[in-house]
């Protein structure tokens, strides 16, 4: 590697915005871009953002590798509005991660952002039956027609055909709780009728408002 | 020698045809090929939570040609060896939970910042300041050169490397921090790798103390 592109990513080294970038450097805007592009292309910044969210280049001293698919947190980010920090960086090799099996990754997590977040996945879903299919591999029906039914009270979705509803009703021996211990006061005719304990409440579905 | 496109490819082989999900840590020059610090490799070091998990890949690259290698070779007078499984230039380096004098911990497991699908295989690549940890105990030149190369390619989280090392030392036969003060020293004197003073005089104190403690109750 060239010294003095070593020297810069050491300075850089993390998240930056243009400016930031500029000022570390002590060069003008316009240089700050043009160093930031030849950065890119030798494979060492990653770009956040942009549109209505601040642009961020995190930059790195190690080449990024750019292998696989993107993984469920990508998907999400890149689906909801509801934005996730990655606990690490997931990637899915020979094969894409559709919408419908990252909605069931995500209730399989059994953790609380991931699974809000997901409830805007349901408005691009473009296949129910795969839906039933990964939800009924995992065992997790009656679970995904319930946060279905929860998404539809906050945010526009698809209207999911009658008869893949009907199958995620009427499937047996699921566990009741999506998240251990978690229950909604204010769900409960949609935990009665899918006979399963939603975590969320008025409150938290506020965040899709925002 | 072997790269990330041949790793990626076994990897997608052994990912298609395993029958049941299985979940594998990468270590050693794999996980520094998959954090973009080195090209290539000599083998391909898997660690396993499960005996089972380690059989069920075992079975598969017996099935396309790898013959099992006698591990003295490559690791004599070691405890804790991996199953070794050669075929042409390509090696895979099994392990089951430990790796030589290191044991595969809760922390490091918590710390994985890379994960990869290969179909039912599921890589977890172990962070930078754990395969310091993982080849600080080995005794091999190239272990040395690779770990001064991720210092220099890496802002290393010192704290996350002592403790860690701590760690090692409750749960292994070794004072692991004295392991871990004279491979650091070497790599600052020997390959003018920029670790803290302040670092290295942490860890011999650590590493004191407890040689101290040891011989107090001996």
């Amino acid at each position: 590697m060239n010294q003095s592109i070593e020297s810069i990513l050491r300075i850089l080294e993390g998240l930056n915005t243009i400016d930031l970038v500029a000022k570390k450097l002590n060069v003008k805007k316009n240089t700050a871009i043009k160093k930031l592009h030849e950065l890119r292309k030798l494979g060492f910044v990653e770009t956040f953002g942009g549109g209505k969210q601040p642009r961020l280049y995190r930059i790195s001293r190690r080449k990024r590798l750019k292998i696989g698919n993107p993984g469920l947190y990508d998907v999400i980010n890149k689906n909801s509005p509801i934005k996730l920090v990655k606990p690490y960086e997931h990637k899915i090799i020979n094969e894409k991660l559709t919408i419908e099996e990252a909605i069931i990754r995500a209730i399989k997590s059994g953790e609380f952002r991931p699974i809000l977040a997901s409830l805007a996945l349901f408005n691009k879903v473009r296949d129910w039956h795969r839906l039933y299919k990964f939800a009924k591999n995992e065992n997790v029906r009656r679970k995904v027609g319930a946060l279905y039914e929860v998404a539809r009270t906050i945010i526009k979705v698809r209207k999911m055909d009658e008869k893949t509803r009907k199958l995620m009703l009427n499937a047996k021996n699921e566990k009741k709780y999506i998240i251990q211990g978690l229950r909604s006061k204010n769900f409960q005719d949609i935990e009665k009728k899918w006979k399963v304990f939603i975590p969320f409440n008025y409150a938290d579905l506020e965040r899709y408002n925002e | 020698m072997i790269n990330l496109e041949q790793q990626n490819e076994l990897f997608k082989v052994l990912g298609e045809k395993l029958k049941k999900r299985i979940e594998c840590y990468v270590i050693g020059g794999s996980a520094m090929m998959y954090h973009g610090m080195k090209p290539s490799t000599k083998d391909i070091d898997l660690v396993f939570d499960h005996e089972k998990d380690r059989e069920e890949v075992e079975k598969i690259l017996k099935n396309i040609g790898y013959k099992e290698r006698e591990t003295r070779v490559i690791y004599f007078g070691k405890k804790n060896t991996p199953l070794l499984l050669q075929r042409d230039e390509a090696r895979f380096d099994l392990f089951l939970n430990k790796i030589i004098s290191t044991v595969l911990s809760e922390g490091m497991k918590e710390r994985v910042e890379l994960i990869y699908e290969y179909d039912d295989l599921i890589v977890k690549v172990i962070s930078p300041e754990d395969i310091i940890i993982t080849k600080c105990a080995t005794e091999r030149a190239g272990d040395r050169k690779d770990a001064a190369e991720i210092i220099k390619k890496v802002t290393i989280k010192w704290d996350q490397v002592i403790e860690e090392s701590i760690y090692q030392a409750s749960v292994t036969p070794y004072i692991f921090p004295v392991f871990l003060f004279d491979f650091l020293e070497e790599l600052k004197e020997d390959l003018k790798a920029e670790i803290p003073k302040k670092i290295l005089d942490e860890i011999r104190k650590i590493g004191e103390d407890m040689m101290e403690e040891k011989l107090k109750k001996k």
